[in-house]
């Protein structure tokens, strides 16, 4: 049973993460390659803060804080470059974190920080706070996308400059992208660090960044319900793989690469292909 | 002295070593249909872009009802009333005709991502956008995609999009290009009867018989140079303006 | 004494950067693609010149040898990942891109073992005093000529052959150019080739360095050559040169200085951010 509850906590922080970048990438259009920065600087802060004493739950709060915080400077830097630009720039964004985490003495160094407490509702307890971030960051999300900030972000994500001069002020709309999804993944990484209880530089890279970047477009770009099947599945697909645990990251990358390949617009595409065959027959 | 629609005052913009433009100035009133004519190169696209912000000129100023607008970013300009239809059609492709309109007549709410989260409803900007589409002839296209429809149709629906920011001051850069010769003639019906109390309209032609047909003024530039200003056919008439844009010697 | 031998170990990393970054400008320039699977090539050619020198004892067979296979190998990579994904967004290649690279490290160490492969008897190790006091291995003097000649033999084709001339043209407006008659699939498989041929002699260049060549030797090379390219202004070959030998010797001299607080390899991107605060279109404008 604490297997099952383990995967399925994993899945819901999974599903939360995505759905975070989802905002940023998926929705307002700006790529980003550094996503999971802002996981470790959720995850850092909760840990930090609930090592001193502070109760669980009330380090969600500082841990999305910072995370919005310093997505917001990221943000405000990124407003000056695009598409290519600022793919690798988010990228630097991940080196950077992890690099300055390395190097600190206060955040465990190399090392990291171990014995991050269990959280007193136990368990099961940490799976229903998993799922009930989830279903509210769902529900956050889904406002926004069917509000005018949707609307908006849909004109940004496809041509900015047309958006502009359409009247929409695009730099707060993407600063605002770049708050609610770095506070989102904040979230996910204060979850993270108790639901793994040890956290450490190597959790937070580049290939994390890349993974979580896989769950939002093999999901299909924008699509919410896509993204949260394919975090779901990805995030799980480890687990199945433990028979052939070597092979595990060559089938990852190659399923990466067939997704791709084959299914470009991921499983959103699908299933709208799916139900138009459906409906022509 | 009324306060003018429009004034230009001594703009000069630079590329690298060439001068796109040479210290233009003009000015244009309120309920005005003036007419932009020039070689390809003149700069004409480039002055549109001044005004509307989206090139930050060496020197010279723009102003808008008497207020200065230089320093101001091209998103302020728009919610001050400048709106441009562009030369090259840019439709948003992933929404409908319908909803290209309806987002550009957000007003304030597309100022703050904030107050946009607050509402939901589109059914009065879709109003509005319904009208506008039937106003440039394209009512029946309204829950299409950008993509399945021509180039005329596109070059309305980049009209009603600027239109739908209710502009004071409509530019439009080449409203006829690439049209046929009935789609064009309609088009520029459409644009002489835009022009009332509270909107004047600025378009850069190269279709001199529309031109002469629809614009009672005219402004000629050429080599970043103004060349020419005043009633159509004088302005047709100088010899200096035959020369540079209809390569006529007088 | 420590500043010229911290400019020096700059300009030898400097010049691997420029070896790797050579390919990843040309498919930029050519395909507007984030070309990350490079990685996978520069390893590649390690493995190459490791086994190929251990079997045959000769390093200058293996260094040809490595730059053929993995020129191939590259040309190849076009057909299988890009072509398909041409009118596809570029994230789409990209993340095609990185999938591959994840793999193929994966292959790397079920083919040749998770721990490496070495040199039996490295070659070129004699030191050689080049100033005063301060002598390199032959191994590292060749990365320095072999990257210059290798750099300035293209440079000489791209400004002298009729495909040099078709192939800056086809990076500067690939329809214009296929109008004129620039057959554009030539172009890309060649630049392709070169670009991963390079690649492949980088590879080997490093693994005799190291006296190693491991699964995951080109993961931060190539994070950093993108950085690079970008510095550089994504798509100049001249940017991505300076930014190439910019970025090394500021390693070389950051690792002193800032160490405490940055490791090396996010100096490079704290580096390249700074750089796009006030350059946002990176050193070079392309061209
Ligand atoms: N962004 C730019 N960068 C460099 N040169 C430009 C740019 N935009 C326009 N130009 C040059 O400025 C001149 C005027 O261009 P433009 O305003 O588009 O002319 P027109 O619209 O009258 O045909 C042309 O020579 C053009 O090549
Ligand atoms: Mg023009």
């Amino acid at each position: 049973m604490t297997y099952e509850i383990v995967v399925l906590t994993n899945m819901a922080i999974a599903v939360l993460f995505a759905l975070s970048l989802n905002v940023i990438t998926g929705f307002c259009g700006q790529v980003s390659l550094g996503h999971a920065a802002f996981l470790g600087i959720g995850a850092y802060t909760s840990a930090m803060l609930s090592k001193a004493g502070v109760p669980i739950v009330i380090t969600f709060i500082p841990a999305m804080g910072m995370a919005a915080l310093i997505g917001l400077i990221v943000g405000v830097a990124s407003l000056r470059v695009r598409h290519d630009f600022l793919a690798i720039t988010t990228m630097g964004v991940v080196f950077l974190f992890t690099g300055i985490v390395r190097k600190q003495e206060l955040l465990g160094g190399e090392i990291g920080i171990a014995g991050i407490p269990a959280p007193d509702f136990g368990r099961i307890g940490l799976l229903m706070t998993s799922l009930l971030c989830v279903l509210a960051y769902l529900l956050f999300t889904i406002w926004i996308r069917r509000s005018w900030t949707g609307f908006a972000f849909d004109s940004i994500s496809e041509d900015e400059d047309t958006a502009t001069l359409l009247g929409i002020n695009v730099p707060k709309f993407k600063l605002f992208a770049f708050i609610v999804g770095t506070a989102g993944a904040g979230l996910a990484g204060a979850l993270y660090a108790h639901q793994v209880r040890f956290i450490g530089p190597d959790s937070f890279g580049f290939v994390e960044s890349i993974s979580v970047l896989a769950m939002v477009i093999v999901g299909g770009i924008g699509s919410i319900w896509g993204v949260i099947l394919s975090a779901a599945f990805l995030s799980a697909l480890p687990q199945f793989f433990q028979v052939i645990d070597d092979y595990k990251l060559l089938v990852y990358g190659l399923l990466l690469f067939g997704a791709m390949r084959f299914a470009p617009d991921g499983i959103d595409g699908l299933l709208r292909k799916v139900s138009r065959w459906r409906a022509v027959k | 002295m009324t306060t003018k629609r429009l004034q230009i005052k001594n703009v000069s913009v630079k590329f690298g070593g060439l001068s796109a433009l040479q210290d233009v100035s003009f000015e244009i009133d309120d309920n005005q249909l003036l007419g932009f004519i020039g070689p390809n190169g003149a700069g004409k696209t480039t002055l549109m872009r001044v005004i509307m912000g989206m090139i930050t000129p060496l020197s010279g100023s723009v102003f808008l009802d008497g207020k200065n607008i230089t320093g101001l970013k091209s998103v302020q300009r728009i919610h001050a009333g400048v709106a441009l239809g562009q030369q090259i059609v840019k439709p948003l492709r992933q929404m409908s005709l319908l909803d290209n309109v309806a987002l550009a007549s957000g007003g304030a709410k597309l100022l703050s991502p904030l107050r946009a989260l607050m509402v939901r409803e589109r059914s009065e900007e879709r109003e509005v956008a319904q009208e506008l589409l039937i106003q440039v002839g394209l009512g029946d296209h309204a829950q299409k995609l950008p993509n399945e429809l021509p180039l005329g149709f596109l070059k309305r629906l980049e009209v009603a999009r600027a239109l739908a920011l209710n502009p004071l001051l409509l530019l439009l850069d080449e409203p006829l290009a690439g049209l046929s010769k009935p789609e064009a003639e309609q088009m520029a019906d459409l644009i002489a009867s835009l022009p009332r109390k509270g909107l004047s309209v600025i378009m850069i032609e190269h279709n001199l018989p529309q031109v002469q047909r629809v614009c009672p003024t005219l402004y000629v530039q050429s080599n970043g140079r103004a060349l020419a200003f005043g009633a159509t056919n004088k302005v047709i008439a100088e010899p200096e303006v035959r020369r540079a844009y209809l390569g006529v010697d007088a | 004494m420590l500043f010229v031998d911290l400019c020096i170990q700059g300009v030898i990393q400097g010049a691997i950067y420029a070896l790797i970054a050579l390919g990843l400008t040309l498919v930029y320039g050519l395909l507007r693609i984030l070309h990350v699977a490079h990685a996978a090539l520069f390893t590649l050619g390690g493995y190459v010149g490791v086994l190929v020198t251990n079997g045959s004892g000769s390093f200058l067979l293996a260094l040809m040898t490595a730059m053929l296979v993995v020129g191939v190998v590259g040309m190849s990579s076009y057909t299988i990942i890009y072509k398909p994904l041409l009118n596809r967004t570029p994230l789409i290649a990209l993340i095609a891109s990185i999938g591959i690279f994840i793999a193929s490290e994966e292959l790397f160490r079920i083919f040749f073992g998770a721990y490496g492969l070495s040199y039996v008897s490295p070659p070129l190790q004699v030191q050689i005093e080049i100033l005063p006091g301060i002598s390199l291995s032959q191994a590292r003097i060749l990365v320095v000529i072999l990257a210059v000649g290798l750099l300035s033999g293209v440079g000489w084709l791209a400004i002298n052959t009729r495909m040099g001339i078709a192939a800056r043209a086809t990076v500067v407006d690939p329809q214009i150019a296929a109008s004129s008659g620039v057959n554009v699939e030539i172009i890309r498989y060649g630049s392709f080739f070169i670009g991963s041929a390079f690649a492949g002699a980088a590879g080997v260049m490093v693994s005799l360095l190291n006296n190693l060549v491991e699964p995951t030797m080109g993961a931060v090379p190539s994070y950093k050559a993108l950085a690079i390219i970008v510095l550089g202004g994504l798509g100049s070959v001249r940017g991505a040169l300076i930014a190439s030998l910019a970025l090394g010797i500021i390693e070389s001299f950051g690792t002193i200085y800032v160490g405490h607080l940055l490791d090396r390899d996010s100096i490079a991107f704290a580096f390249l951010i700074m750089v796009l605060m006030v350059r946002p279109q990176g050193l070079l404008v392309r061209g």
